[in-house]
C-alpha cells in the first residue's frame, strides 16, 4: 500500500512511522505540508494514496489538510470528526459528558465577570485553560479571586479570540502523577504514569514516564472515552481523584509517544500503521 | 544565519530541524518546489501546536 504521512515538523514519531511503513513492506509517502501547496483542482498526485496518517503538530494545519484529503475521498487517520472534537477542550468535555464518562467538573465563561462567578461556583483553587492548546501551555492553577482576575486580564489582551473563552475546571488533587493511556482502534497498546512534583505532569514539562499496567476498570473507561470522541489512535489523559476514582481529563488526537515507547518497549507506530491499513481497506 | 556552511545528513527529510553547529540557529529543511531541498529559519512554537 501507499501510505502517506502528513506532517509539518518532523518529530521522532513521524520518522518512526515512516521507517515502520517500510519495515512492514509498504511504501511511505511523506507529505511535508509547508513545502507544497494543495491543489483541489489537480489532485491526481494524491489519488494513488491508499490511506493517510495525520501527524501535523499544528492543530489548524491538521484540520485543514484532513479536510483536503477527506474531501478527495482518501481515508485518513485520525478523521476530521476526531480532530475537531479532540482539538477543542470544550468539544471533548461535551462529548464525554454526553456519554456519561466521568470528567473533572468544568464551567465555560465568555467574559471576565462570568468566569469569576464560575470559579466561585466551583470553589478555589480552579484550573483555567485555553480551549485550544497542548503540552500544558498557558494552563494556570488559580488559588483565589485576585489571581484569577490577573490571569483573565492577561488573557483579554492576547490576540487569539479563543482566549476570551474561559474553560474553568475544578482542581483535582492528584497523587503526584496522572495516567496517559494510548488507544489504537479498540486496543490499548500501552499506558504510562506521568510523574512530577509539579501539579502539571506533562512530559513536555519534565514529567517522568513510567510504564503502567492497565486494569479492567481503566481499560473500559478509556475505550468508552475513545469511542465518544470518534475513535482512531489517541492519547487519553486520566486523573485519579481520591474520592471519585478515574476521571478522563483530556484526549489528544495527534498524540506523541516517544517516551512511552522508550519505557514500555511497545511499537506504537507499527500498531498505528496496521490500524491505518485496515481503515484504508474499507 | 551566520553565513557559514551547515552540515546536513544524507537521509534528511523535509520538516527536519537542524541546529547550526556554529551559531546555534534552528533551521528547517523544506522542499523548494521540485525535488530540491533548502533550509530556512524554523518557525517558533505556535499557540495551536501540540498533540
Amino acid at each position: 500500500m501507499r501510505i502517506a504521512v502528513v506532517y509539518d515538523v518532523l518529530r521522532w514519531e513521524e520518522k518512526d512511522i515512516i521507517s515502520n511503513i517500510r519495515s512492514l513492506g509498504h511504501e511511505p509517502v511523506p507529505i511535508h505540508v509547508t513545502s507544497f501547496y494543495l491543489d483541489p483542482y489537480s489532485n491526481t498526485q494524491y489519488m494513488n494514496l491508499d490511506v493517510v496518517i495525520q501527524r501535523c503538530v499544528s492543530l489548524f494545519r491538521a484540520i485543514e489538510t484532513t479536510v483536503f484529503f477527506e474531501s478527495l475521498g482518501i481515508p485518513i487517520v485520525n478523521k476530521l470528526e476526531v480532530l475537531m472534537v479532540t482539538g477543542d477542550k470544550l468539544h471533548t468535555t461535551m462529548k464525554l459528558i454526553a456519554n456519561n464518562i466521568p470528567t473533572p467538573r468544568t464551567l465555560i465563561a465568555m467574559s471576565r465577570e462570568a468566569a469569576v462567578n464560575a470559579a466561585k461556583k466551583l470553589g478555589f483553587p480552579v484550573v483555567v485553560k485555553p480551549i485550544i492548546g497542548s503540552w500544558g501551555r498557558m494552563i494556570a492553577k488559580v488559588n483565589d479571586e485576585d489571581a484569577l482576575n490577573s490571569i483573565l486580564e492577561l488573557r483579554e489582551h492576547l490576540q487569539a479570540p479563543y482566549h476570551r473563552i474561559h474553560y474553568i475546571q475544578e482542581y483535582i488533587e492528584k497523587p503526584g502523577r496522572d495516567i496517559r493511556v494510548f488507544t489504537v482502534g479498540n486496543e490499548i497498546p500501552a499506558a504510562i504514569y506521568r510523574i512530577s512534583n509539579y501539579w502539571k505532569t506533562n512530559t513536555a514539562l519534565g514529567g517522568r514516564a513510567e510504564c503502567v499496567k492497565v486494569c479492567d476498570e481503566l481499560r473500559d473507561l478509556v475505550l468508552k472515552a475513545a469511542e465518544a470522541v470518534g475513535g482512531g489512535y489517541l492519547g487519553i489523559d486520566v486523573l485519579e481523584d481520591p474520592s471519585r476514582g478515574y476521571l478522563i481529563n483530556e484526549v489528544n488526537g495527534v498524540t506523541e509517544y516517544k517516551n512511552t515507547v522508550r519505557v514500555c518497549k511497545v511499537n506504537i507506530s507499527e500498531l498505528i500503521i496496521k490500524y491505518a491499513i485496515e481503515v484504508g481497506k474499507k | 544565519m551566520c553565513g557559514t556552511p551547515v552540515n546536513v545528513p544524507d537521509d534528511v527529510l523535509p520538516g527536519e530541524l537542524i541546529e547550526h553547529e556554529e551559531c546555534g540557529a534552528l533551521l528547517e529543511v523544506y522542499q523548494d518546489g521540485g525535488n530540491t531541498f533548502a533550509l530556512r529559519r524554523a518557525e517558533g512554537i505556535s499557540e495551536d501546536w501540540g498533540e
